[in-house]
């Protein structure tokens, strides 16, 4: 079951609107981190069942904090949620490992179908 | 002439602006990597409030580096209303033409155009692609609607001639949202500067609430 979200992005105004487009009827754990080098840091802590990814962030980018939280768990599901949704942004995350991408603005019934996704491969691994 | 409150931006409305600007120039950067095989680097947006006075020295202390600039400028009108301009590092013009030809872009309207004619309307179009999708994009978000005015090109000048014919009305502030970005192929980067004045702040106060109510 899902409960552990971690949230990775540098601008507490998208950290807000992902959380708003949850239910808040599923129990869910929020965690946040505010860069790619603390969101790295709060995964290895927490390993949450799902985190949600920016990509362009100060100190460490999302790519180069998806690469490293892969090095460490290969079935990490990390979703990214991004405004660059240029063609070669989306597959060189999926590349490096990520789950998925959403685009920002983020729509609660994408984010409710990607978690959705997310459960059922999370069920098959277990 | 000193900022008045009811002008400045509270730090959650700049905020809100920050992502919204973030989610516009990444739209912006995917209309332009349609058309050019490249993918646009993107920064993290950055938003200051100042006195338009203070403009043309901000603006050249970012451009300063630049041997040479090109620009592309336009103005565009709606409850948000400013101008728009588009900032390319010496030799970005040319480094276009040859992205646009190897993407097999149609060239041949131009190919009895001399260099600098083909340079120029390849910054048009690029800045054309830019900014429209960018302002677009951020007042469609904000449920406005804008026109704009033809862009506006100066092609390879030193920063100090390229931006000494501009006008600013000194009893304005202005709201400077600022983008660099670079291109992984070709050597072509430069800054996006959306310029709005106070004439704009108070309805983007509200717009800006509007907007992240739907997140409450």
């Amino acid at each position: 079951m899902i409960k552990k979200l971690l949230i990775v992005d540098d601008s507490p105004i998208a950290r807000k609107m992902l959380k708003s487009c949850l239910p808040k009827d599923q129990g869910f754990e929020f965690y946040e981190a505010c860069d790619g080098k603390d969101g790295v840091e709060k995964y290895l802590n927490l390993r949450p069942d799902i985190t949600f990814m920016d990509l362009t962030m100060p100190v460490m980018t999302g790519y180069e904090a998806i690469e490293e939280i892969m090095k460490h768990d290969k079935n990490a599901l990390i979703i990214v949620v991004t405004a660059d949704v240029q063609m070669k942004a989306i597959t060189t995350v999926l590349d490096l490992g990520a789950y998925m991408v959403l685009r920002k603005p983020l729509k609660k019934e994408d984010l409710l179908a990607a978690i959705m996704k997310a459960q059922d491969t999370l069920q098959k691994v277990q | 002439m000193e900022i008045h409150e009811d002008q400045i931006l509270t730090g959650e409305e700049g905020e809100i602006l920050q992502e919204i600007m973030n989610i516009a120039f990444g739209k912006s950067a995917a209309d332009l990597a349609d058309v050019i095989d490249t993918h646009v680097v993107l920064s993290i947006p950055f938003i200051k409030i100042m006195q338009v006075t203070e403009l043309p020295v901000y603006i050249r202390d970012h451009v300063k580096d630049y041997k040479k600039i090109s620009i592309v400028e336009q103005n565009f009108w709606g409850r948000f209303k400013g101008d728009a301009l588009l900032i390319f590092s010496s030799g970005s013009g040319k480094e276009l033409i040859a992205m646009l030809q190897h993407g097999q872009v149609e060239m041949s309207s131009f190919e009895s155009d001399p260099i600098d004619i083909l340079e120029r309307e390849t910054l048009m179009e690029v800045g054309n692609i830019l900014i429209g999708a960018c302002v677009g994009k951020l007042a469609e978000l904000l449920k406005d609607v804008v026109t704009y005015t033809p862009p506006m090109v100066v092609v390879e000048r030193y920063y100090t001639d390229a931006l000494s014919g501009k006008q600013f009305d000194a009893d304005k502030t202005a709201i400077v949202l600022k983008t660099d970005f670079s291109f992984t192929e070709g050597n072509v980067s430069g800054f996006l500067f959306l310029v709005t004045s106070n004439d704009s702040i108070k309805w983007l106060k509200d717009a800006l609430r509007i907007f992240i109510e739907q997140y409450e």
